[in-house]
């Protein structure tokens, strides 16, 4: 049936029932608008293709897998023979990175050593659409996916962002911003995925506590399409973290009224997945695989810590469970909340930053040690530095 | 305790009511649902063979299934025997299994009841019969119904269509595989009553004087057409009753067909007949799922790369493959309901790879299921001709079920009868609130 054909249809249905007019004219607008927002949208798409950063954007995910290839035959053994015989460049130096990075895109890279502790300070305005700026600490040759709210995903190369010195005061403007977010989105997280090869799944956790699973071996498809999909349920939700996980691992994730609730990722089913009921004000601030030899370590916005067991975190089976709660009743009307937690072990290192923006690196084993992290300001984020990373540190 | 309650096991709905002799309760036999007392009649059962109905089972459905992970594997379902001539050789048959599917949605259950090449269906290791669907479903509808009397139910009365099929053995075997059902279900007495004439019971309740009405069903899958005479249990008969299979879901078919598949390349794919069967398999609600294979992707794919249609069989594939039917049906649905109301409304789907948008107007709709409306009034003439009464004295027709709401079926009861004489009943609960009086007679 032709447009044409149409158009005469509707004109009969507004000639018979005047009333029609109002609600087709209503419902083509809306169509124009929606219609109008998509052709931009592939504009953009178009002048991308043209000057050819889609180009540059395919050169470096087709270097990024002769990486993972050449990380398979590494770790297989594969071709070893063959590997030798190849004359190899001098093994580089590993460095580790630390990337402080905001809801909007904005990414701080420093390359950590050995002996800094203050790590400097960030000025400007420290909570942008309602987030904390979150930390992650990689190996600076490690490659990093990005997670937008609107499930779009991108990869880059830790080595591409640009690095800002140690021990100065950086404003949000000098912060690289290697992805900007479309229109609607944020930047939800960056997650390490050198480890892709090695890894089972793709675990996505929403800030309303839903729970996905995607087999890594659909990860061509993912970052050749540059989409993960969002991994909630509920339109109001969005993603908040993504991270690789092997079949036996067991995850968890923390909330901001400190509830706690544990899973095995093995027994997720591939679809969304609701693991825990929160309540309206509540929403996850903190998720993790929990390694056996780790601890659980929740930090307050006072700078309280609070330490488990991580096998003492409770497995939920069903979407209506309600989670441990770390967090006394009293304590809750007071207003304490958690703003941080992380899987550790004793010998690494957390990445403290408060709301003055101040930066710095903390031993985990003396925080547990003394129960709290001293802080001029409320505590805004924590990160992980590993124990096995920080042997890389020069 | 044990109580008698009426079920109305609808094509598209269902409802269970009871009766104290003063006034109907319809239970809430679905509290996800925004009316509770209607219960979609959707069955899903998943691969460790949990039961779900109504709106559960939608939702269950959507959460485990839509644009979930797919691993295909090849799997001998048998052999056979080939012979021409002198010849005689032995083949395997395989066929290709998801076993990533996590459970299975079954919905027009009562259509398949009537359906004389419907035999059943294999769900992961288990063979359902048609009876065991009836089964597992009205199980579990009693169960809710038991849940909000907090009394056992021993006694039911199922409404039927007039007809569930035109051919006597069909529609005798129907009603006996639905009677087995119930007693399967834990049912210890059943018995049944025509739909029009439980809706005629229902209205019985609200008139004064005797009457002689025009029961108009018109649901989900068929229209029941009964004429009567109401008013004084004394004299209550039924002077005549038709049928035919015609109803809400041969709408959705023809606007389906006649607007919907463009969408997916028909009219623009020609001799690829792999491709056109999957196209006009799309109608048919179980026909689609089962599209789904490797071979037909591969088909799609080699086709969307030789650039035929490729916007239109990439939304195809995304129909497929995604699991996207159960909810483009809904919309098909919805589309029509809204119809009934508005001028014109938009049945849209957006997900990854479809972006299906259509302005339907209630005047091309109409154009559209035309030459059903000839059909629905000659069945109505016919009944009320052979009821022996004219036109004239008829005082009033009781139009009940979703489809009767159709402006254009409103306006053909206006044109026989006179306005006046056309009452509205509850679309989905005047059948179910007559078969619980007639439990209780």
């Amino acid at each position: 049936m032709s447009f044409t054909t149409k158009i005469d249809e509707w004109m009969k249905e507004a000639e018979e029932r005047p009333e029609s007019a109002v609600t087709i004219v209503r419902l083509i607008a809306r169509r124009l608008r929606e219609l109008s927002e998509r052709d931009e949208e592939l504009l953009a798409e178009n002048i991308a293709l043209q000057n050819g950063s889609r180009v540059e954007e395919y050169q470096k995910r087709i270097a990024h897998l002769e990486y993972q290839l050449d990380l398979l035959k590494r770790r297989f053994g594969v071709d070893e023979e063959l590997l030798t015989q190849i004359p190899t460049k001098p093994a580089e130096i590993s460095t580790l990175s630390l990337l402080i990075y905001n809801a909007q895109g904005r990414i701080f890279r420093l390359e950590l050593n050995a002996d800094t502790k203050e790590l400097g300070r960030i000025t400007g305005e420290m909570v942008t659409d309602l987030e904390p700026p979150r930390i992650l600490a990689v190996p600076s040759n490690e490659d990093v996916l990005l997670l937008f709210t609107s499930g779009r995903v991108d990869t880059y190369s830790v080595r591409d962002i640009p690095t800002v010195e140690i021990g100065g005061a950086w404003d949000w403007s000098q912060a690289a911003l290697p992805n900007e977010p479309r229109a609607g989105e944020t930047l939800a997280c960056i997650t390490p995925f050198s480890q892709l090869p090695l890894s089972d799944f793709f675990l996505q956790v929403s800030r309303r506590g839903c729970v996905k699973k995607t087999m890594t071996s659909m990860a061509q498809s993912i970052l050749g399409n540059h989409y993960i999909g969002k991994g909630s349920i509920q339109k109001s939700d969005q993603p908040f973290d993504l991270m690789l996980s092997h079949k036996k691992d067991r995850a968890a994730f923390i909330t901001y009224e400190g509830k706690v609730i544990g899973f095995d990722v093995d027994e997720l089913s591939y679809a969304t997945d609701e693991r825990i009921r929160l309540t309206a004000t509540d929403y996850v601030i903190a998720s993790f695989t929990t390694p056996a030899d780790t601890t659980m370590l929740c930090v307050t916005q006072t700078g309280k810590v609070i330490h488990r067991e991580s096998k003492s975190i409770e497995l939920s089976k069903s979407s209506t469970a309600k989670g441990q709660s770390l967090i006394p009743p009293s304590r809750l009307e007071q207003g304490v909340r958690f703003m941080g937690a992380a899987a550790v072990r004793d010998n690494d290192q957390i990445v403290v930053l408060d709301a003055a923006g101040r930066l710095r690196i903390l031993e985990a084993g003396s925080i547990i040690g003394a129960g709290s992290i001293e802080a001029e300001a409320w505590i805004l984020s924590i990160g992980v530095i590993p124990a096995e990373g920080a042997s890389h540190l020069t | 305790m044990s109580l008698k309650v009426g079920i109305d096991f609808g094509t598209s709905n269902s409802g269970v009511a009871v009766f104290d002799g003063q006034s109907v309760k319809l239970l809430p036999v679905d509290p996800k649902n925004v009316l509770p007392e209607v219960i979609k009649t959707v069955l899903y059962i998943t691969k460790d063979y949990r039961t779900y109905l109504g709106q559960e089972a939608v939702e269950t459905y959507y959460r485990d299934n839509v644009n979930r992970q797919r691993r295909y594997v090849k799997q001998w379902a048998g052999e056979i025997d080939v012979y021409g001539g002198d010849m005689h050789y032995v083949r395997d048959i395989f066929v290709y299994i998801d076993e990533l599917k996590p459970g299975r949605l079954l919905q027009y259950l009562k259509t398949a009841l009537r359906k004389d090449n419907y035999q059943g269906t294999q769900i992961f290791e288990r063979y359902y019969s048609v009876g065991d669907l009836a089964k597992t479903y009205l199980s579990l509808l009693k169960h809710r119904a038991e849940d909000a009397l907090g009394e056992t139910i021993d006694t039911v009365t199922l409404g039927r269509p007039v007809k569930f099929s035109e051919h006597p053995e069909q529609d005798h075997k129907a009603q006996e595989t639905l009677r087995q059902a119930a007693h399967e279900a834990g049912f210890k007495e059943v018995d049944f009553e025509l739909e029009p004439i439980a809706a005629a019971l229902f209205y019985e309740q609200s008139i004064t004087k005797p009457q002689n009405v025009v029961i108009f069903d018109f649901g989900g899958g068929t229209l029941d057409i009964a004429v009567m005479r109401l008013g004084d249990a004394k004299s209550r008969k039924v002077y005549a009753s038709g049928g035919v299979d015609i109803a809400g879901s041969d709408f959705d078919r023809t606007i389906i067909e006649k607007r919907m598949l463009p969408h997916f390349g028909y009219g623009k794919v020609k001799h690829h007949p792999e491709i056109m069967d999957m196209i006009h398999a799309i109608p048919d609600w179980m026909a689609l799922p089962e599209l789904g294979t490797p071979i037909n992707r591969n088909i799609l794919e080699k086709a969307i790369q030789a650039k035929i249609a490729p916007v239109r069989l990439k939304a195809l594939e995304g129909l497929i493959y995604n699991d996207l039917a159960f909810t483009f049906y809904n919309r098909v649905e919805a589309g029509k309901i809204a119809l009934s109301s508005e001028g014109a409304t938009i049945i849209s789907l957006e997900d990854k790879d479809i972006s299906l948008w259509e302005l339907y107007a209630r005047a091309q709709f109409e154009s559209d299921i035309y030459h059903y409306l000839v059909d629905v009034e000659k069945v109505l003439l016919d009944t009320i001709a052979k009821s022996g009464l004219d036109v004239e004295e008829i005082d009033a027709v009781v139009k009940t079920g979703g489809s009767s709401n159709i402006p254009l079926f409103t306006g053909m009861l206006a044109r026989i009868f006179g306005k006046e004489k056309v009452k509205e009943s509850n679309a989905f609960s005047s059948v179910v609130a007559g078969l619980a009086i007639k439990a209780k007679m």
